[in-house]
């Protein structure tokens, strides 16, 4: 029984090295059904550290095109990064509305509950992608990494996303590109105009409208 | 034209984030997800929350994929390390909390195993089980670094942690089929070629080696 266990993982290390593209489902549904959990195992551990195999262009075309590909490094260029794509997921994941979220959150930066409705409409900003991380105080993101049970870096990375961008554009002596450089920095001016100021701002505004 | 290599890839994002290039390292650290995603697509199927334990439910892959790719592509904008080993170990961790991620939904009534996935989340780890292995090839690197090397391309592939790992598999004809495999990436058939061995011998060492090389890796050696 062993060695169709063997057998089966040999050819998937073939596969694999030789550009093939295997399929860990295929490979496993293969094995004697003991088997199973330990050549997963066994699969897993090669994935873990096998070299990516050279991929030839049209197999790079066909990763490119997979859904969950052409999704993220689309959604990693727009302005909010890709908070709008990550967030909703690892909310629904954990079972939260946006209400249920900004509960937590206002719990775990130990503002008053009246501050949960605001929160709410910041994090659905957030989500809608209109509003710029860069933004985003760390303390918020320090909270909703602990809410969402995720790694602090992993979120303020996909906000940072949106600051890959180039980072200044020169106003006058403006060359053809300076139109849409300038845009996300316009966007900025913006929100900075529609943020409620003087008495009406709070510290929920500050949270999510101050920067790091 | 075929994929640049990744340990290329991430000496190329890690100059330009030294540079200050940012949308350079980006552009280059979204080819290294490219290059990657079928890694990460296949390690959440072959994902197990415990040895020999149940994985994540087929209805589950897409969307913890999704989320896992995600994640990995937002490691880009904090990840600094130039070792591609420690690129796949930072990119596994990420990829399997995720996958305890969901799991932590579909087992939160079992106290047991949510008491396992809770014990293994490291919310700032980057590299997880792998964490004192990755210490041990840094130091040997460290040790190595005033050595002359002819190219880059030889430096990379003699930087690798795998080729590290093989070396130190104290079995003799496992390590042989190791490199076969790893290094030179001959097929099971040519390896049978190359040493005259029969087929389930190959099977059997690539096996049991792979093992080896694992418990290596995750700092365990016995």
């Amino acid at each position: 029984m062993a060695f169709e266990r063997e057998r089966i993982l040999s050819e998937f290390i073939d596969a694999w090295n030789s550009g093939r593209r295997p399929d860990v489902d295929e490979h496993v549904a293969r094995a004697p059904a003991e088997e199973r959990a330990e050549l997963a195992e066994e699969l897993l551990a090669f994935l873990s550290f096998a070299p990516t195999p050279s991929y030839g262009e049209a197999d790079l075309a066909a990763i490119r095109a997979e859904p969950i590909v052409a999704g993220a490094l689309a959604a990693a260029g727009e302005r909010g990064g890709l908070l709008p794509a990550l967030l909703p997921r690892l909310r629904e994941r954990c079972s939260l509305t946006t209400s249920q979220l900004a509960a937590e959150l206002v719990g775990a930066l130990g503002l008053p509950t009246d501050r949960e409705a605001k929160t709410a409409g910041y994090i659905e900003r957030l989500e809608d992608g209109e509003l710029e991380p860069a933004r985003i105080s760390r303390r918020v993101f320090d909270a909703l990494a602990r809410v969402l049970r995720v790694p602090r870096g992993e979120l303020e990375g996909a906000g940072d996303l949106s600051g890959w961008g180039p980072a200044t554009a020169p106003v006058f002596r403006a060359g053809e590109d300076a139109a849409d450089a300038s845009r996300r920095h316009l966007e900025l001016l913006g929100d900075a105009l529609e943020a409620p100021g003087g008495e009406g701002r709070d510290e929920v505004d500050d949270l999510f409208l101050g920067g790091r | 034209m075929a994929s640049d290599p990744d340990p290329l890839l991430l000496r190329r994002y890690a100059d330009a984030h030294d540079r200050g290039e940012r949308e350079q390292a980006a552009g280059l650290w979204q080819e290294l997800a490219v290059n990657n995603f079928d890694r990460v697509q296949q390690i959440v199927k072959a994902f197990r929350f415990s040895p020999g334990g149940p994985g994540l439910p087929e209805h589950e892959w897409g969307s913890a994929a999704n989320e896992a790719y995600l994640r990995v592509i937002a490691m880009g904008a904090g990840f600094r390390n130039r070792e591609i080993g420690q690129f796949r170990a930072a990119l596994v961790t990420c990829v399997q909390n995720a996958c305890r991620d969901y799991g932590r939904r579909e087992l939160r009534h079992d106290r047991r195993a949510a008491g396992s996935i809770d014990e293994t989340f490291d919310p700032e780890g980057a590299a997880g089980p792998y964490d004192a292995a990755l210490a041990a090839y840094d130091a040997e690197l460290r040790e190595r670094a005033g050595e002359a090397v002819e190219s880059e391309l030889s430096r990379l592939e003699a930087e690798q942690l795998v080729t590290w790992a093989i070396a130190q598999v104290p079995n003799e004809n496992y390590r042989e089929v190791l490199e076969l495999t790893w290094i030179e990436k001959l097929s099971g058939e040519e390896i049978v070629q190359r040493l005259g061995i029969s087929p389930d011998n190959v099977y059997a060492r690539r096996s049991r080696g792979g093992k080896q090389m694992e418990r290596i890796l995750r700092g365990l050696r016995t």
